[in-house]
């Protein structure tokens, strides 16, 4: 079985993507403008069809995801597949144009080859494309903004092509008379190229509704053709304009909103005529918060999240404190996840205070990104720096006692923050978490104690 | 809070009753050192009927320990109750500080 969202999947959907877009240019331009030669390119178009009958037993073997669940059962995969989408791949992929040709040979159809049109069965590939894209959206590295503008690119450019070959293929099979557009135009003998070049440059200029009035239609089904043309030409334009600067912006979506938010903070501070260095400080954090977290706030967004995913994106942000920091090396992996879920993270600017002299310890503190700085407030007097993996705030929340120093951020700072009431609540809950303090406790205490001994209280 | 000193050989034992915090530790300081200047080596602080003690109190036993070591002496605590002993804990003073159970026991180790 095949991973749906597998690499060899990926890989051969993007094969398979690539010669849809061969089949869907190649088999319309056939049909309209080499219909003197039924069969040329004919090994292309079947070697590409054998690709897609593999594709066929392959979308037999791929994973799906039902609820949530990857579903990788053979019967399963395979019903799933038969019940959507099988009828139109194996249509799609038939070289019923051959068995045509062998069985009546080269008969005609609308005025064109039979052969050639049974062709055009392949356009049906086209679905395949959008599921192909559909399942691309799942993956971790695809914008999905990225992804709907290729999604209407090239279903535009399609849409264009096989209307120019429409509008060719509406002279030619009625013979190129004199008041055709092709022969009034002069390419009715000329090679396919030329005649494609106008065909596609009518339709480009009369679906952005340029329309310069060079080729214009004379006979009743080149006025109903241009008509509809016309119609799908200027709704496609207004939306095309519209869809172009929504789809623009949706793939800076989170950037925009980001610098929105900047834009009004800065404006309430400018109103309220909050000094300049505030206001530098203030728009120096969001460009931080931006760097880093992509504007995120990371508890909202964490607190959105069902509890076990919010533990699984918890363990990788946290994952240099998890190693480093002895509070957590002792724990068992229930009691982690249990503090883990209960801590607050918090972005500390450069020179902000995170817990000032003088006040109540009411929480833990754990570094995971930067610096801090401990400082008597009334000297300015520095008693060290705390870095990446260490911790502070339990005597003083222990001891009930106000804290001696202050603790400064040095630059930005990331900090975990475990408050009093679910400090208590763990150790309530779980026998084992003062053992586990008593242990990370002993790892550190040539610290504690000589900043004891200073009088240091944090 | 009151502060009682006994003697089992070359071990002076003070016993500390009451709370040691920032009020009432210069008293107990004050004890100790009196007890240090007269030649003591071998401390050993009884904390049975010590209701709570403060960074104040750590402290104090944080320099007596550091002095005493200096001087090849040595401080010992026992008999702690359940909120000193979580203090002691948390702070990890309990893997510093020589802390037994029983005063028999911290008796037994010197």
């Amino acid at each position: 079985m095949i991973k749906e969202l597998s690499r060899t999947r990926l890989l051969w959907d993007s094969l398979i993507l690539a010669l849809i877009l061969v089949s869907c240019v190649m088999v319309p331009y056939q049909f309209a403008f080499n219909q003197g030669s039924a069969l040329s390119g004919f090994q292309v178009i079947y070697l590409i069809d054998l690709f897609f009958i593999v594709d066929i037993y392959l979308n037999c073997c791929t994973t799906f995801r039902r609820h949530g669940v990857e579903v990788s059962d053979r019967p399963s995969c395979t019903k799933r597949y038969a019940r959507r989408m099988m009828a139109v791949d194996v249509l799609g992929s038939l070289p019923l144009d051959l068995v045509a040709w062998v069985l009546i040979g080269n008969g005609q159809f609308l005025g064109g080859s039979l052969v050639l049109a049974l062709r055009l069965l392949r356009l049906l590939r086209i679905v395949r494309l959008f599921v192909i894209l559909k399942r691309w959206e799942a993956f971790s590295w695809s914008n999905p903004g990225t992804l709907k503008v290729v999604k209407f690119l090239v279903s535009i450019l399609l849409l264009m092509h096989w209307l120019a070959c429409i509008w060719f293929f509406s002279a030619f099979a009625s013979g190129f008379p004199a008041n055709s557009w092709a022969t009034r135009a002069g390419i009715s003998d000329s090679g396919a190229i030329a005649q494609y070049i106008r065909s596609i440059y009518w339709t480009i200029t009369t679906m952005t509704t340029v329309g310069y009035g060079d080729i214009t239609p004379a006979r009743s089904a080149e006025y109903v053709l241009s008509a509809i043309i016309m119609l799908m030409g200027a709704s496609l334009y207004a939306f095309i304009i519209g869809s172009i600067a929504s789809l623009l912006g949706s793939i800076q979506a989170a950037k925009n909103s980001h610098w929105e938010r900047i834009d009004s903070v800065t404006e309430f501070l400018r109103q309220r005529q909050v000094p300049a260095e505030i206001d530098a400080k203030v728009r120096n954090y969001y460009e931080y918060v931006w760097e880093h977290d992509r504007g995120m706030n990371k508890n909202e967004m964490l607190n959105d999240l069902p509890a076990p995913l919010r533990l699984e994106i918890l363990l990788h942000l946290a994952s240099n404190i998890l190693e480093t920091v002895p509070l957590f090396k002792n724990c068992s992996p229930t009691l982690r996840d249990e503090m883990l879920i209960s801590l607050e993270s918090r972005t500390f600017t450069p020179g902000s205070n995170i817990a000032g002299e003088g006040e109540i310890g009411r929480s833990v503190y754990f570094i995971v990104e930067g610096n801090v700085e401990i400082i008597s407030t009334e000297t300015e007097k520095s008693w060290g720096t705390l870095g990446e993996g260490d911790y502070f705030g339990f005597l003083s929340m222990v001891l009930g006692e106000r804290r001696t120093a202050t603790t400064r951020a040095v630059g930005f700072c990331d900090l975990l923050i475990l408050d009093r009431e679910n400090f208590n609540r763990i150790k309530a809950e779980f026998p084992e978490f003062s053992d586990v303090l008593k242990r990370a406790s002993a790892e550190r205490t040539e610290q504690i104690s000589e900043l004891v001994l200073e009088g240091i209280i944090l | 809070m009151e502060i009682s000193v006994t003697e089992s050989g070359e071990v002076r034992i003070l016993s500390f009753q009451g709370n040691l915090d920032t009020n009432t530790s210069p008293e107990a300081e004050n004890a100790i050192n009196r007890l240090i200047d007269a030649g003591a080596q071998k401390l050993l602080v009884n904390f049975e009927s010590l209701d709570y003690i403060s960074s104040a109190g750590l402290r104090i036993l944080l320099a007596t320990a550091k002095k005493l070591k200096a001087s090849q002496g040595d401080l010992k605590i026992c008999c702690l109750n359940e909120t000193v002993q979580e203090v002691f804990d948390i702070s990890g003073f309990a893997t510093i500080l020589s802390v037994s159970q029983t005063e028999e026991e911290a008796l037994g180790a010197y």
